[in-house]
């Protein structure tokens, strides 16, 4: 249980200096995006297909939602929107967004890990490099399962595999083609001088705890940039050039049985 | 995805394994059908998968010299070995000879097996169609032979093994990625005969899901403690499936 505080608290610390330095100044900018992109490419919700096709009256919760710009696309297109998240500086910000923005939907501060909202309440589980990439997933896969409701649709990006596995330690070296670790018993990783505690897994571990979690899998959108993408300017951990030639990101879609 | 016509594709397939065969499979096939256990892939990963075969309707698709069909048909399980290579399938009748143990084979390619719909509870393909049939079309006859609730269990080597094995013949893989992802499924090598295909782990999803499977499982092996090199298959050294996985074993069920 000790293990279970400090790397929440430490990832709270992490965040709320990630805050201070990019998520709060770029929340503006994301709130206002017209469009659903995924991860540090932008990559169009259109091209990729993971979301349900109809968002409008979904009970959506968002499991590690940040500055909540993610759900307020969602919310924009008419789904019923829970946001959580640990970091309370992050919470702020999304509350500011709200005010400026007028458009408002639920905040709760809670990690992915232990969500105080009823069970089989949603729709819709998301999400985008939150619970997916920072929180226990032997613990925030469970709580998105108890959430759902049946037929309920669980839909999370994080890093591709091939990324924790060729990323050096130092956090501000970008992903290479030598593999660095091994692919058995994947679980998490503190970069070097990094506060916060990465969670990753390898895909069949996924689909165990997935399935063990009485979810069927869907899809596995591996995510190639559009032509013409840029390399990413905050999230500088992977080029264009890289990510042309292996994922860099990965979404998961999986439904919860009927 | 196939970009060699299919007929020419799998005749240069035939070919390559008729050549495997008098090299290897034919002299090592009297040890593997006398085999116990059934066994996975190049370090021999004993089976954890297939359950109680009593009583199964059996189609092995890529049988070979049907070694595996073997260990079904001696315990109680109905196989039907397909594979498009005579030679190998010589091989096969001559071990149902020797052992008394026999079942029917078929000379067919996996894209087209003459054999009726929903006829079986489990298909499976170590390293035969797996990796040598056109995945688009394999799999779609895979789900047309089996029953609702039948399972469909595959190895083939891991999408990661394939980024990291290298163009030049005969270089064991390495710690590095050296092809990209985003290609072609199939693949075909320098001085080697026929075509292999290899997926990502999103593509067999989207094309298991597609054709109606429910995927129970995504198997990623791991060479036993003190495993050796295989002597024949040489390309995934014991080191490497050590840290890394040499080999996935798709495990899925139809719905």
């Amino acid at each position: 249980m000790h293990e279970e505080v400090d790397t929440i608290a430490a990832n709270v610390a992490e965040w709320t200096e990630t805050n201070e330095q990019h998520t709060d100044a770029s929340a503006e900018k994301a709130w206002a995006h017209p469009g659903i992109l995924w991860g540090v490419f932008a990559i169009p919700e259109e091209q990729v297909g993971a979301l349900p096709e109809e968002l409008a009256g979904l009970d959506v919760v968002e499991l590690g939602c940040g500055t909540a710009y993610f759900g307020a696309w969602l919310a924009k297109r008419g789904a019923k929107v829970t946001g959580v998240d640990p970091t309370p500086a992050q919470l702020e910000t999304a509350r500011r967004m709200m005010e400026q923005t007028g458009l408002r939907f639920d905040l709760v501060e809670a990690p992915g890990e232990a969500v105080p909202l009823p069970d089989a309440s949603y729709d819709l589980a998301l999400s985008e490099y939150g619970a997916s990439l920072w929180a226990d997933p032997y613990k925030w896969v469970p709580e998105a399962a108890r959430l759902l409701r049946r037929g309920g649709r669980l839909v999370f990006l994080t890093n591709a595999t091939l990324v924790y596995l060729t990323a050096p330690m130092d956090p501000d070296a970008q992903v290479g083609v030598e593999l660095l670790r091994p692919m058995f018993d994947m679980y998490r990783i503190q970069w070097d001088g990094e506060t916060g505690i990465e969670y990753h897994l390898a895909h069949g571990q996924w689909i165990k705890l997935l399935r063990e979690n009485g979810f069927e899998i869907e899809a596995l959108h591996e995510l190639r940039p559009q032509p013409g993408a840029v390399d990413p300017s905050y999230y500088d951990f992977v080029t264009v050039e890289w990510a042309e030639k292996w994922p860099a990101e990965e979404i998961w879609v999986a439904r919860k049985r009927a | 995805m196939s970009s060699l016509p299919d007929g020419d594709r799998i005749a240069s397939t035939v070919a390559q394994w008729t050549l495997t065969n008098r090299e290897y499979t034919d002299r090592q096939a009297d040890e593997a059908w006398r085999r116990d256990e059934l066994q996975w892939g190049v370090f021999g990963i004993s089976d954890r998968w297939v359950g109680d075969p009593d009583g199964l309707d059996v189609v092995e698709l890529g049988c070979g010299t049907a070694y595996e069909s073997a260990w079904f048909a001696r315990r109680g399980a109905r196989p039907v070995g397909i594979d498009p290579t005579p030679a190998q399938l010589a091989t096969a009748r001559r071990l149902q000879q020797e052992t008394g143990l026999e079942f029917p084979l078929v000379e067919a390619a996996a894209e087209d097996v003459p054999l009726p719909d929903a006829s079986f509870d489990l298909a499976l393909s170590e390293y035969g169609a797996s990796l040598w049939a056109d995945p688009e079309r394999w799999v779609a006859e895979a789900s047309r032979l089996l029953r609702p609730g039948g399972r469909l269990l595959f190895l083939t080597m891991s999408t990661l093994a394939h980024l990291c094995t290298p163009d030049v013949d005969e270089e064991p893989i390495a710690n590095r990625l050296v092809r990209a992802q985003f290609a072609a499924w199939e693949t075909t090598w320098e001085g080697y005969g026929g075509a292999e295909f290899h997926l990502s782990h999103g593509d067999w999803i989207r094309l298991l899901t597609s054709n109606g499977f429910r995927i129970d499982g995504l198997h990623e092996l791991q060479a036993p403690e003190g495993a050796e090199s295989h002597p024949y298959y040489y390309v995934i050294p014991a080191g490497w499936a050590r840290r890394w996985p040499g080999e996935d074993l798709w495990e899925c069920t139809k719905r």
